[in-house]
């Protein structure tokens, strides 16, 4: 039996398929577009395709991400800070924080053994500290968004963003280049800006996280830049799983297996 | 407008509780309504005061007042608050500022708020709050009356609030005429502590376990409660109040939440309509069971020494002062109710309740208690995408839900 | 006297100085212009005034110097939450609050006057000297003259003699307010000594300024860069913190407290008679100057100017003075972002 989550981000809709073991066996990434239940159709039919298998093979589904509710055949839908502590404690056991930044959205998420959530938090409403923040500026800079994973190699730290505030950040990035700051310094800037903000959300949660085991998921976690400056204003070392965007769908499926098992057989009146 | 809006309120309810549904809430909202009315009537002489005011005072003296934050509620609950809050921003007023403010303020320009005989505006229990009214006073080109409230209840800061409050009455007989009558002043005290008394049994009761109080039944009801004191209608709201708890506690019936999870909300809810309280009784068991502006009871105050009563009363309201004591109290709630987590809307630009976002977390924590923090503008539903609420909410019931129990 | 009790630390412009003076300390003011990270938020909140947080960060940064204790006034919202928010980022070091009232009546004059006999009671505790009328008259006599002295100052540089012009004021300013008032007199006196350049090419616009926290002497040197010249200001970080008490005899702590609360006012103290002054204060203030225009420089997030801007742009309207209103985060960075609407308003006077 197969078990399958998916989770549908505002930029992506990933798809995550288990089997009995819990062993992944397929996933997928696909643009989520306008359009949530194509974009759910197409990710599920891609991991069945890459399995091998057919639709009847999968015992249960779970949905996240802010589209859970509209995945029609989900057993049950649970949040995405649920999702992403269970998934990043199958791919990291013993992770202790997590810290989750996705397109709209950036958390810490405290762990318990089991993957449970201790304590999360939130960012503010604005899109200080999201990937949201990173597409603005990457706009500003104008540089492809993924070529600004290390952009930051070289520089030195001397250039601090202090605006935090999307549209003010982004005229101090235009007038930084004005003043004909180095774009690897203007980088760092806006990736330890960014650490900052995930910092205070961390301290909310805890204040021990010296003494923890860090990782950090969701879409802005392959941006080897972000990584390295929260890393540096942590001090701490921070894993990222391979594939860092499939975290929530991955731990959709293994709540999809456990539910199952826990699921009372229908009894028909 | 408003003058039918609530007459037409005033009437459905009233209808409603002839038809045989009648509930407390229905017969609080049905005093709100006269309320308003009231205020809107064009021939009752008003005043628009700061919240920690002392009402029953001023009731005593025949003068509709209530807190111009009440007028930002409403709009904000009729779904009408947008185009009030877009004309405040014409006037560059930034929207950094608390959305209560900024739609009473548009509420003015529009020409919505009745003109007040005077105003009253209170130190406590924010800067923002005493700046509206001062500009209210401007606008109206009405005379302002300021009452500070001082930190702490000793015995002179006690004594130079008593004092203000002499002065505030002498204030009011200048401009409407009218003298407070000694007798009516003794009546309006031995009502406030008569309503209080009921206000701590309402409160004792919706401690119980489960709890008999739905999260809708107490929204709003401590800090609107003030407006009613000194008169026999506080008296009989907060008598409907207690009487249905105990009925609902001597029937077991708590209603649609099986009571799994108790939660206190922190400051003040959010005023338009929204799916969110609904949303966790029936898919998640759990109640919002106490909020942290509506347990808030007083010493009796002395009919003989009536200002010093006023006075103490003013100054120990948990939200006046320090973050200390309002950390102090919440935990006390949190302790008495049993509260498995709570919820601060934070709500936007409300540099005094939410300022100290972190101290409070940091505060229930100590005991145990998990915080989660909304950040909603509890007023301007324009900003209100309910995912994203849904999504915090339900993340924090799943978290409550790996647990273990913290009082059992 | 006995001085060198050490260093008591302040952050509002109300801070009654002399007070702390005459019980032996020397004040200090925690400007929020020092670099250091930005952690406020943890324990306050993100959208709280940006000089409350920068305090702040310095405090939970380690960047102050030794303080014997604390004083924070209650002048609006924030300040109150950074004396709660200090308590837990300084477990069990000296810190007060005093209230302040934000009318001044004859009764409140008097409350604040108790305030202020309860802070000289804290500073004793904190190991400072017994207050009495002589050594309160005698601090409040020093810091008259520093208030004489930048009169003299602000004169120098509206005449366009005083080298390194509001800039140098402001620096000036900042000095004096973490400096004793010895020393503020000794330099203020050689400052005044030193006589500018002759300038070439064309005078700036005679500008009022007014707002809140604007300590950056860079922001100064901005202005006049843009074409602004800077006649008089009211400011927290200005003008305000310095301006004269009258002594006149009788209770020292009265007159303190009177003409604390007297003083050109931060727009979280107003006057009930006269609701919504500050415009036409503003706008009063302005034309005595000879300001062709005005600007506010205001701290994010400040609940007090914020709800009195409107009212500031109605008055000035009125006057037809141009007002340019500037908002700012503590940060050099964001008053460098506010250079091209200086310069096209002063293009607009000129």
């Amino acid at each position: 039996m197969y078990y399958l989550g998916i989770d549908i981000g505002s930029l992506s809709c990933d798809a995550v398929l288990i089997n009995g073991g819990s062993t992944i066996v397929a996933s997928a990434v696909v643009p989520t577009g306008a359009r949530n239940r194509e974009a759910i159709a197409r990710a599920t039919d891609e991991v069945l395709r890459i399995a091998g298998i057919a639709r009847a093979d999968v015992a249960a589904v779970v949905s996240t991400g802010y589209g859970r509710d509209r995945v029609e055949e989900r057993l049950s839908s649970v949040t995405e800070i649920t999702c992403h502590a269970r998934g990043i404690t199958a791919l990291l056991p013993g992770t202790q924080l997590l810290i989750d930044i996705g397109g709209q959205d950036s958390k810490a998420i405290l762990l318990g053994k089991e993957g449970n959530v201790i304590d999360f938090a939130m960012n503010d409403k604005c899109a200080a500290g999201t990937g949201r923040f990173l597409e603005a500026m990457a706009r500003a800079l104008q540089v492809d968004i993924d070529d600004m994973a290390d952009m930051d190699i070289g520089a030195e730290g001397k250039q601090s963003i202090s605006s935090m505030c999307t549209v003010f950040a982004e005229s101090e990035v235009v007038s930084l280049i004005a003043d004909g700051a180095p774009v690897n310094e203007i980088v760092m800037g806006l990736n330890r800006a960014i650490a900052a903000r995930i910092l205070s959300l961390v301290k909310r949660t805890t204040l021990q996280y010296p003494d923890m085991k860090v990782a950090m998921s969701g879409g802005v976690a392959r941006n080897a830049g972000v990584v390295r400056a929260i890393s540096f204003l942590m001090d701490r070392e921070v894993s990222v799983p391979k594939k860092p965007d499939t975290v929530g769908a991955l731990g959709a499926a293994m709540i999809a297996k456990e539910k199952n098992a826990s699921r009372r057989p229908v009894v028909s009146a | 407008m408003m003058k039918e809006y609530f007459t037409d309120l005033e009437e459905g309810i009233q209808g409603a509780i002839r038809g045989g549904n009648s509930s407390p809430k229905k017969f609080y909202t049905l005093e709100l309504a006269r309320l308003g009315r009231r205020l809107y009537s064009g021939t009752d002489a008003i005043a628009w005061c700061g919240i920690t005011a002392p009402f029953d005072l001023l009731n005593a003296m025949g003068v509709t007042s209530c807190f111009v934050e009440f007028i930002g509620a409403m709009l904000a609950s009729t779904g009408v608050v947008g185009s009030f809050i877009e004309e405040t921003d014409h006037t560059g007023y930034s929207s950094d500022a608390c959305s209560y403010h900024r739609s009473v303020s548009g509420a003015a320009i529009k020409g919505m708020m009745p003109v007040p005989e005077f105003l009253i505006g209170t130190t406590n229990p924010c800067s923002g709050g005493l700046a509206v009214l001062e500009n209210l006073a401007c606008r109206f080109g009405k005379e302002l009356f300021v009452l500070h409230i001082p930190q702490n209840d000793s015995a002179g800061n006690v004594r130079f609030l008593a004092d203000q409050m002499r002065e505030m009455v002498a204030f009011v007989s200048r401009i409407t005429g009218r003298k407070l009558d000694n007798d009516l002043l003794r009546k309006t005290v031995e009502n406030s502590n008569r309503a209080c008394g009921i206000m701590r049994e309402i409160f004792a009761l919706a401690r119980h376990v489960p709890s008999p109080a739905a999260s809708r039944d107490l929204s709003n009801f401590g800090i609107v409660m003030a407006l009613f004191l000194g008169g026999e209608q506080a008296v009989a709201i907060a008598g409907a109040y207690r009487d249905e708890f105990r009925r609902r506690i001597d029937a077991g019936d708590y209603g649609k939440s099986g009571g799994k999870f108790r939660l206190l909300w922190i400051q003040n809810r959010i005023q338009f309509r929204h799916g969110l309280e609904k949303m966790l009784e029936e898919e998640y068991g759990t109640s919002i069971i106490v909020d942290e502006l509506n347990d808030i009871t007083w010493d009796d105050i002395d009919p003989e020494n009536p200002y010093d009563g006023f006075a103490r009363r003013s100054i120990s309201i948990p939200f006046n002062g320090t973050m200390a004591r309002r950390v102090e109290h919440l935990k006390k709630l949190a302790r008495e109710y049993r509260i498995d987590g709570a919820v601060n809307p934070c709500n936007w630009g409300c540099r005094q309740g939410t300022g100290a976002r972190g101290l409070i977390e940091n505060g229930l924590k100590e005991i145990g208690v998990p915080v989660l923090n909304l950040e909603v503008d509890c007023v301007d539903s324009r900003k209100f995408t309910e995912g994203q609420f849904r999504t915090r909410l339900e993340a924090f019931m799943e978290m409550l839900a790996t647990r273990p129990p913290l009082w059992r | 006297m006995n001085r060198n009790k050490g260093v008591i630390g302040f952050a509002c412009a109300y801070t009654p100085l002399p007070l702390i003076h005459a019980a032996g300390f020397q004040p200090y003011r925690v400007l929020p212009n020092v670099d250091c990270p930005d952690q406020a938020g943890h324990l306050l909140h993100d959208n709280l005034c940006p000089h409350v947080k920068r305090v702040l960060d310095r405090a939970m940064s380690g960047l102050l110097p030794d303080l014997k204790g604390m004083v924070f006034m209650n002048s609006c919202d924030s300040m109150r939450r950074l004396y709660d928010a200090w308590k837990a980022a300084r477990v069990g070091r000296n810190v007060v609050l005093v209230d302040l009232p934000a009318v001044a009546t004859d009764s409140s004059i008097k409350f604040f006057r108790d305030e202020l006999e309860g802070l000289s009671r804290t500073l004793e505790r904190w190991d400072g000297a017994v207050i009495d009328e002589a050594s309160l008259a005698g601090s409040i006599g020093l810091y008259n003259r520093i208030s004489a002295l930048f009169t003299e100052l602000r004169g120098k540089a509206n005449r366009s003699a005083l080298k390194g012009d509001s800039a140098k004021l402001q620096e000036a300013y900042n000095r004096a307010s973490i400096s004793s008032p010895e020393d503020c007199i000794d330099f203020l006196e050689a400052l005044l000594k030193e006589d500018a350049d002759i300038q070439q090419g064309e005078a700036g616009v005679p500008v009022y300024l007014f707002g809140n926290m604007l300590p950056e002497p860079e922001a100064f040197a901005l202005f006049e860069s843009c074409g602004a010249r800077i006649v008089s200001d009211d400011l927290c970080t200005g003008s305000r913190l310095f301006s004269a008490i009258e002594t006149g005899g009788g209770d020292m702590l009265l007159n303190l407290a009177r003409g604390i609360l007297e003083r050109p006012a931060c727009a979280r103290t107003f006057s009930a008679e006269r609701p919504g002054s500050l415009g036409d204060d503003v706008a009063a203030a302005a034309k005595k100057t000879g300001a062709r225009g005005v600007i506010g420089y205001t701290a994010k997030f400040c609940d007090p100017y914020i709800a009195r801007l409107p009212g500031v742009r109605e008055s000035l309207k009125r006057e037809g003075i141009p007002l340019l209103l500037l908002e700012g985060d503590c940060t050099l960075r964001s008053i460098g972002q506010h250079k091209t609407r200086i310069q096209a308003f002063v293009e607009m006077m000129r």
